[in-house]
């Protein structure tokens, strides 16, 4: 019977052997794709699950899809999950993941493969070459000290995309890599695409903690250091040509939710609904919100996205970056930028360079103050105690972004002292202290707080301190930007904080649905058994339908949708919820609640590698600055609304700054959670029993012959 | 925008003109979905300028009672200080009051730059 959906077969390179090995999917399918296959393959395949820097040559890092990567299944078709253990971590290097957009992992599915598992280290740099069913180790050491888009360029001329692609088919079966005998019928094979590339750049080959893998021109997964993963195995980038297509189970049910999600759900252009809340964010609905073309800029989206969250401009820089590599260097070009379009320019600039390198911007986001405050504070210069030769007085032109992501790409100047990770690099210098004041800003794990204070939202807080990372899973934030921004314009709110919580709660299934209480961040409310339900379905839902099913981070899950009568949105619903692409692409008939179910098998599963890695309760703790300095209120933002219940019981938008977490109730707070995810509360590890009753008795097997089991 | 305040002299208008210290800085942010709020600070009024300019994707994030309080204290400029304060109070929303603050901010920079023989930008 086929896999519909799948296309059956995983890639193992062992770069040690350079040996290619084929896994049969049908083995991982209970994971359903993406991290949970992704993870289970770990399990498999790492010989020691111990490891706490990602750069061990005993690392697995898998690079995976999901059934839905290549079909038309609305903002899911083109993303890519990556995992493996981390580099850069504090205090360990956990298990981790992060995902890339772009047109790779479609392209990996139409050479006929479901993901590429990578084990071991290559005596010297290679690159692999897949096309279709051919895959080869080549030589990098011509490509070896190049920057991202200069790699990929060589590797379209190395395969032979010398030319303009748009007039010209490209015969696979006539490339340099094939032997007669090795070539197949006349009608396979040919493409007039370019091969889709993933690599690393100086980051990444340099085994610094802020490497980054880059496909294309601004497609990176930054967080957990996989770039310098990549470095440390002599992998410099893994090609893909493929023409294959994916089979699909039920395609009349699959056009169908289309057509709906487009009739019903979907905000139109010719009749946009701008009463939902204000402009920010272009038109009002997750599900499609494309910004409209500009003479200035043009969408540009994933392969198969009906969405265009990346941006190409007419000034030619900065294209096809979005989000934070765009704005990581604002605060600081403005303080030179004589103009408004100045600014622009050094902006995109700067994420040009960041994409080039190979780097992780993420972390400059709140690091950058930090390493200005050092400079400011007579800490960090020319002499000084931490000896840079920056030009520190350069901080906020191009120049400087150049210089200062060189070192840190290189292992030069601080960049030394840094490739080892943020957190690592501070307790080196003896500025500890600065993640008590809050100076330094990093939230969790050693990863810089995102934009989302744990100290106000906290799913997002909650959620990155007991996962492995920050967990960038924008499921529930929306309310906060969309609701503090119709406060900032003074417009009328649009859905009050009762109706919204509830339009929530309609689709909390299984653990929250009906309780609106989960939503309630007031103070009295913010230890409770109601949070931890909410970030417990968070976790479960983002481990299987964005990370495994890769429904888009941005666009997924559709609580509410303005454009439906009712105000309900898409998720879970019959005609066009998660499950109904995911069965009409997979002829699965799986139920929302059992994709939630599987989500929390793979979670269990991460926990295990975690706990296998050294994770107890006892560690599990935000950077002491969220206990001991309050959310400075309106400082950074007037504030920061949030449906909370008043003492009367009554719902209302309220700010919630101006708070701190109490490391006491926090502590309280993570028993309950525990307790809930029938692990152990003294210690956080999971118990047999639970982790039998989800068929996962080999993890409870090797959790007990650590020691490690939670009973 | 019709502005009425008097010409900085030519001591207030260099400092208007320049920038102050890392200590002095005013904390300011950025509401970017889907990124969150990305923290930064301003230490000069141009600076203060491009940070309200107003931008379909996101917004500003300035405290204007703070910001009124800065200029007066940090910069010098009781009268553009009264005038953040007047828009602060009369403005009907945030936003509205960021807007007004940035037409503002730009009308004091041109009054400074001309008396200090500097190219009028806004």
């Amino acid at each position: 019977m086929p896999l519909f959906g799948y296309a059956a077969k995983i890639l193992r390179l062992d770069l040690t052997q350079r040996k290619v090995i084929v896994i049969e999917t049908e083995k991982y399918h209970r994971w359903g794709g993406g991290h949970g296959m992704g993870s289970a393959l770990f399990w498999d395949f790492c010989k020691d699950k111990k490891i706490t820097d990602g750069r061990h040559p005993a690392n697995v890092c898998c690079i995976m899809t999901s059934p839905l990567n290549g079909t038309i299944v609305p903002s899911a078709g083109g993303r890519c999950e990556v995992v493996g253990v981390g580099v850069g971590m504090y205090p360990i290097s956990w298990f981790t993941r992060s995902g890339f957009g772009g047109r790779f992992s479609t392209m990996l599915k139409y050479a006929g493969w479901d993901g590429i598992v990578i084990e071991g280290k290559a005596d010297k740099p290679v690159w692999v070459d897949i096309r279709n069913d051919q895959v080869s180790f080549r030589d990098a050491s011509s490509l070896w000290g190049k920057d991202t888009w200069a790699t990929q360029q060589e590797i379209w001329k190395l395969i032979g995309v010398s030319s303009d692609t748009r007039h010209q088919w490209q015969d696979l079966q006539e490339l340099d890599l094939l032997t007669k005998e090795q070539r197949r019928g006349k009608d396979q094979g040919r493409s007039t695409q370019k091969p889709a590339v993933l690599t690393i750049g100086p980051a990444g080959e340099n085994q610094t903690a802020h490497g980054s893998l880059i496909h294309d021109a601004g497609n990176g997964a930054g967080q957990g250091g996989f770039g310098a993963v990549w470095g440390s195995k002599n992998l410099k980038a893994i090609s893909v040509l493929g023409t294959g297509s994916i089979k699909v189970a039920d395609p009349k049910t699959l056009i169908r939710a289309r057509v709906v999600t487009k009739e019903k759900y979907v905000s139109s252009w010719e009749r946009p609904d701008f009463r939902a809340w204000t402009r920010l964010g272009g038109f009002p609905k997750p599900i499609i919100q494309v910004p409209p073309p500009t003479i200035d800029r043009r969408p540009q989206s994933c392969q198969g996205c009906i969405n265009g969250c990346r941006t190409r401009y007419n000034i030619g820089y900065g294209n096809e970056s979005a989000c934070q590599e765009t704005a990581w260097y604002g605060p600081f070009a403005r303080k030179v930028a004589k103009t408004a379009a100045e600014n622009t320019e050094i902006n995109l600039k700067a994420a040009d360079l960041v994409q080039r390198y190979g780097f992780n911007s993420f972390l400059f986001q709140t690091g950058l103050h930090w390493l200005e405050y050092l400079h400011e504070e007579g800490v960090l210069g020319r002499g000084k105690k931490v000896h840079s030769d920056l030009p520190w007085e350069k901080l906020g032109t191009l120049e400087f972004a150049e210089k200062l992501t060189h070192a840190l790409s290189t292992r030069t100047d601080i960049g030394r002292d840094m490739a080892d990770g943020w957190v690592q690099a501070a307790i080196k210098w003896g500025r500890g202290r600065d993640l008590q004041t809050g100076a330094m800003q990093f939230s969790y794990w050693g990863w810089p707080e995102h934009g989302y204070d744990p100290r106000a939202e906290l799913e997002w807080g909650y959620g990155s301190i007991l996962g492995d990372r920050d967990t960038n899973t924008h499921c529930f934030n929306q309310i906060f930007t969309t609701v503090s921004a119709a406060f900032a314009f003074a417009m009328p709110i649009r859905i009050e904080a009762e109706e919204m919580v509830n339009l929530h709660a309609r689709k909390l299934s299984p653990y929250a649905k009906g309780r609106s209480e989960v939503l309630d961040f007031s103070d009295a409310n913010m230890y409770s058994e109601a949070v931890a339900q909410l970030v417990r379905w968070q976790q479960h839902y983002c481990r299987f339908y964005k990370q495994s099913a890769l429904f888009c981070d941005l666009k997924w899950p559709d609580f509410y949708n303005t454009n439906t009568p009712n105000l309900e949105g898409a998720t879970a619903s019959p005609d066009a919820g998660e499950q109904v692409f995911w069965n009409a692409v997979t002829g699965d008939k799986l139920t929302f609640e059992e994709g939630i179910e599987i989500g929390r098998r793979i979670w269990n599963l991460d926990n295990a590698i975690w706990v296998l890695q050294g994770r107890h309760r006892d560690i599990v703790h935000f950077a002491p600055y969220l206990y001991e300095t309050k959310y400075e209120k309106g400082e950074l933002f007037p504030f920061y609304m949030w449906p909370c219940r008043d003492e009367k019981g009554e719902w209302r938008y309220t700010d919630l700054m101006g708070r701190s977490l109490d490391k006491g109730k926090f502590e309280d707070w993570k028993t309950i959670f525990y307790r809930l995810e029938g692990w152990n509360r003294k210690t956080g590890w999971p118990k047999r029993s639970t982790l039998e009753k989800m068929n996962m008795k080999f993890v409870a097997d090797a959790l007990q012959a650590e020691g490690r089991l939670g009973e | 925008m019709s502005h009425r305040m008097r010409q900085p002299d030519k001591k207030l208008s260099q400092r208007l003109l320049g920038s102050v210290p890392y200590s002095d800085r005013l904390p300011a942010g950025r509401l970017l979905p889907s990124l969150g709020i990305i923290p930064g600070d301003v230490r000069s009024l141009r600076e203060l300028h491009l940070v309200l300019t107003p931008d379909v994707r996101s917004l500003p994030g300035v405290d204007l009672t703070a910001l009124a309080d800065w200029v007066g204290r940090v910069m010098g400029d009781r009268t553009l200080a009264h005038g953040i304060r007047t828009i602060t109070r009369e403005s009907r929303s945030y936003v509205e009051g960021c807007m007004k603050v940035y037409d503002l901010v730009g009308y004091r920079l041109d009054q400074a730059r001309e008396v200090a023989g500097q190219e009028v930008l806004t």
